[in-house]
């Protein structure tokens, strides 16, 4: 297993002399580093730099960054470094599970922090499993999955919407329209919203699914004309929320009659178009910028501070600020020889901090987080008013649509 | 001695044909002795894969002078080929053994589509991940070569044809995993022996193939076929007034090239663990090109070190701390300046450095030879 740097640097220069200049930095560093040596902490970051979602997980990736400059700038932990090894998997599934490995077993991180997209949290899984290490998914999602290697601090659908679809029917009236970007993420929500409805005497007029990166939404509006639905139900993701939303004001619809229902307009889609198009629709999430206490106080401040007055955060960002200290929490509990991922996986559970959204808890059954549910319209100066805040923090219950079955720490069990 | 010349010229051209090929395939079965680590060895045989996609392509663009920029799409087909059958080899979670794969049951799917049900047989998914891809090219191949469809309308044709299935894929996610590809897959097994990504036998599987692609391609590229290929490449109306059925070579050397492609699709979902619709993406399928050109699309081995030396630089510069924010920048410079001086990439590059240590050897033997001849006639 461990090989003496000797050897490890004779075969690098042999391979490297083989495959001449091409190769400058390939050669993983600190090869037989232990986990935590020389008060070093690994952790990966590992959020797109470029490519099709390089956008929105830049912020990701910044404020995951702060978090550990925070918490080192506070003395580390235990008086060790937390060290980011930063890599961008560039948006490519492919990409994401090779830096994966190199951050996994190269780089023998004890933990890495990643991923926006589900595809990309799938494309990592088989590497975070066969070594047995941990993942921090800091993104809202379908639910539906129950791994031991995967930290969740989003949402899942039970989070998102126990509270926002009887509040939409109490609102608007009980005809949804559901519009979604055609994959998993969007069909497992509207598997969900589909059994509340039935719960609360809700009724689907129409379901509908627009290809990855569509922005053609005409026919889609005309047929929203044609239904006349109370609420649009709305799942698409990306690029496509930018234009639904830029041609339902062209169209003229009116969102006071008609509004927008979204699980996935953050602050930074509205800032791509603009606050005008986003004004009057509504999000449910755990977090808004907008929201008053004084750890979100601080964290919007320090998000500014070091990374631009104008930039944004939002209900991912801040999960990935706050999961980084629970990361850090989970650490403080393990000696040092016994800095594993499986020990660090075993001390986070149960444990709690005072997220900028307010008290979160990672639920020891499932790895997900007890979030604050919150319903905010968006205004048009691009930030959201928040209308109802949950009076208590939720369970994540990532198999809330099929009750025959629940995540559980032994895995997933089938109830009878 | 002269009269020997002529004779032995052609094993001579062969041999210094075969040497480059040989030579790579000696480095790339040693590695493993010199790079004690499994993480590196994984790494380096997903870049050798990318190399044997990227031959694929010289066989087609350099040989055949059909640039196939959808040369993604057999990669991908055959990925997914593999990818079924080791999914339907796993255990699945929500539905126990001999159930159904997790997505399907995701999409309220019954039973197992009439399609996937062959691929419960390891050899059958094997074979299709071949055969699959070349039936498909040969069939877009006979109504374009037929057609006598050429040049810019082939790249196309090919690209548009790669973007529709790879749609289709994502639209079926009852069928096809969607947007997030198959994954959570069982390890490919064969006559025992497991090919752990992470392992040796992973790493010599792929080299073994590295090796067959190379063999089998410039087996291709020397017989009679091969030639007429290329002479069909270089001017395909005087090859047709010869009498040569053109369409027919060229639907042949465009469905070997997709054979090959597919079965580097295979062991990239051996590989990587999972297959993605990006597999058979416009990205990727355009780097091959890329990788080919900077190789040097005329020689099999440098389209294949092409993609070796690109692809990993690519890796090992974006994971540099340096180049972290750069990294895109500096290929995309790299790569004007291959296409602006080095047209023949780097393959071009090494010939003319040999031929110029050939020539300055002949130089000099030469001399030596007249100064002997001098001598003996004295």
């Amino acid at each position: 297993m461990s090989i003496s740097r000797r050897r490890l640097l004779r075969n690098t220069a042999a391979f490297g002399a083989l495959a001449g200049a091409g190769f400058p930095h390939i050669w993983i560093k600190n090869a037989d580093l232990a986990h935590a040596a020389g008060g070093e902490i690994k952790v990966g970051v590992l959020f797109s730099l470029t490519g099709t979602t390089a956008i929105i997980e830049e912020s990701l990736n910044k404020a995951t960054l702060l978090a550990i400059e925070e918490i080192n700038a506070a003395g580390g932990i235990k008086g060790s470094k937390i060290v980011p090894v930063v890599e961008d998997p560039a948006s490519d599934p492919a990409t994401f599970s090779e830096k994966a490995r190199k951050l996994v077993v190269g780089d023998k991180c004890v933990s890495v922090f990643g991923s926006y997209t589900s595809a990309s949290r799938k494309a990592v899984l088989p590497v975070f499993e066969r070594q047995n290490n941990l993942y921090w998914y800091p993104t809202l999602y379908e639910g539906r999955e129950c791994s031991k290697n995967v930290i969740y601090t989003g949402a899942v659908p039970n989070q998102q919407q126990d509270e926002f679809v009887p509040w939409l029917i109490k609102k608007f009236g009980k005809k949804f329209y559901l519009i979604g970007s055609n994959y998993i993420y969007p069909k497992e929500e509207n598997n969900y919203c589909k059994k509340l409805l039935e719960k609360y005497g809700g009724e689907v007029v129409a379901e509908e699914y627009v290809p990855l990166g569509h922005s053609e939404f005409s026919s889609v509006i005309n047929k929203i004309r044609s239904t006349q639905p109370n609420v649009i139900f709305s799942t698409v993701v990306g690029d496509s929320v930018v234009a639904l939303h830029r041609q339902y004001r062209a169209a003229g619809l009116d969102p006071e009659k008609m509004p927008m229902a979204s699980l996935t307009t953050s602050e930074n889609e509205v800032a791509a178009m603009g606050g005008e198009a986003a004004a009057g629709h509504f999000t449910s999430a755990p977090y808004f910028m907008v929201h008053k206490s004084p750890e979100n106080q601080k964290f919007v401040e320090a998000y500014k501070k070091r990374w631009g007055a104008d930039k944004v955060t939002h209900f991912v960002s801040e999960a990935c600020y706050f999961q980084a200290y629970l990361f850090k929490q989970a650490v403080e509990k393990l000696a040092t020889s016994d800095l594993t991922p499986p020990n660090i996986r075993d001390a986070v559970k149960g444990q709690e901090t005072i997220a900028p959204q307010g008290k979160v808890r990672l639920e020891p059954e499932n790895l997900h987080t007890w979030l604050w549910p919150k319903i905010a319209q968006a205004k048009s100066n691009g930030q959201f008013e928040i209308l109802v805040e949950a009076k208590e923090w939720l369970k994540p219950v990532p198999y809330a649509a099929y009750p025959g079955q629940s995540c559980t720490e032994k895995g997933l069990v089938e109830k009878s | 001695m002269s009269s020997n010349v002529s004779t032995s010229n052609g094993l001579q051209r062969l041999t210094a044909q075969l040497a480059p090929l040989l030579i790579v395939c000696a480095v790339v079965f040693a590695l493993p002795v010199l790079l004690n680590n499994d993480f590196l060895l994984n790494k380096v045989a997903r870049y050798l894969v990318l190399g044997i996609l990227t031959i694929s392509l010289g066989l087609s663009w350099g040989f055949g002078g059909i640039l196939n920029l959808g040369q993604a799409m057999s990669f991908g087909l055959g990925s997914y080929a593999m990818a079924m059958a080791l999914k339907l080899k796993t255990i699945p979670v929500h539905t126990g053994a001999s159930g159904l794969p997790d997505f399907m049951v995701w999409n309220n799917v019954q039973q197992l589509p009439w399609f996937w049900v062959p691929f419960r047989s390891l050899p059958f998914a094997i074979a299709a991940g071949m055969i699959v891809p070349a039936l498909v090219a040969a069939a877009l191949g006979w109504f374009m070569f037929r057609g006598r469809v050429t040049g810019v309308y082939v790249s196309i044709i090919t690209l548009a044809t790669m973007v529709v299935i790879n749609l289709v894929i994502i639209d079926q996610q009852s069928y096809t995993g969607g947007f997030n590809g198959i994954t959570d897959l069982a390890q490919l097994e064969i006559f025992g022996v497991a090919f752990d990504a992470y392992g040796r036998a992973t790493y010599y599987l792929v080299a073994g193939c590295v090796l067959l692609s190379l063999l089998v391609a410039f087996a291709f590229t020397r017989s009679r076929a091969g030639l007429i290929v290329q002479a069909i490449r270089d001017h395909e109306s005087r090859v047709r007034y010869f009498g040569y059925d053109v369409a027919l070579y060229q639907i042949f050397v465009f469905a070997l090239s997709a054979a090959i492609a597919g079965l580097a699709g295979m062991l990239y979902t051996v590989v990587m663990e999972f297959a993605s619709p990006t597999f058979l993406g416009v990205q990727l399928s355009l780097s091959v090109v890329v990788w080919c050109a900077v190789g040097g699309r005329q020689s099999l081995v440098g389209a294949f070190l092409g993609a070796v030396l690109v692809a990993g630089m690519q890796g090992a510069l974006s994971e540099s701390a340096a180049f972290l924010e750069t990294w895109t920048l500096v290929m995309g410079a790299l790569f004007v300046l291959v296409v602006l001086f080095l047209p023949k990439g780097l393959a071009g590059l090494a010939q003319v450095i040999w031929r110029w240590i050939v020539q300055r050897r002949h130089a000099s033997g030469s001399v030596a030879q007249g100064v002997g001849q001098t001598e003996g006639s004295t």
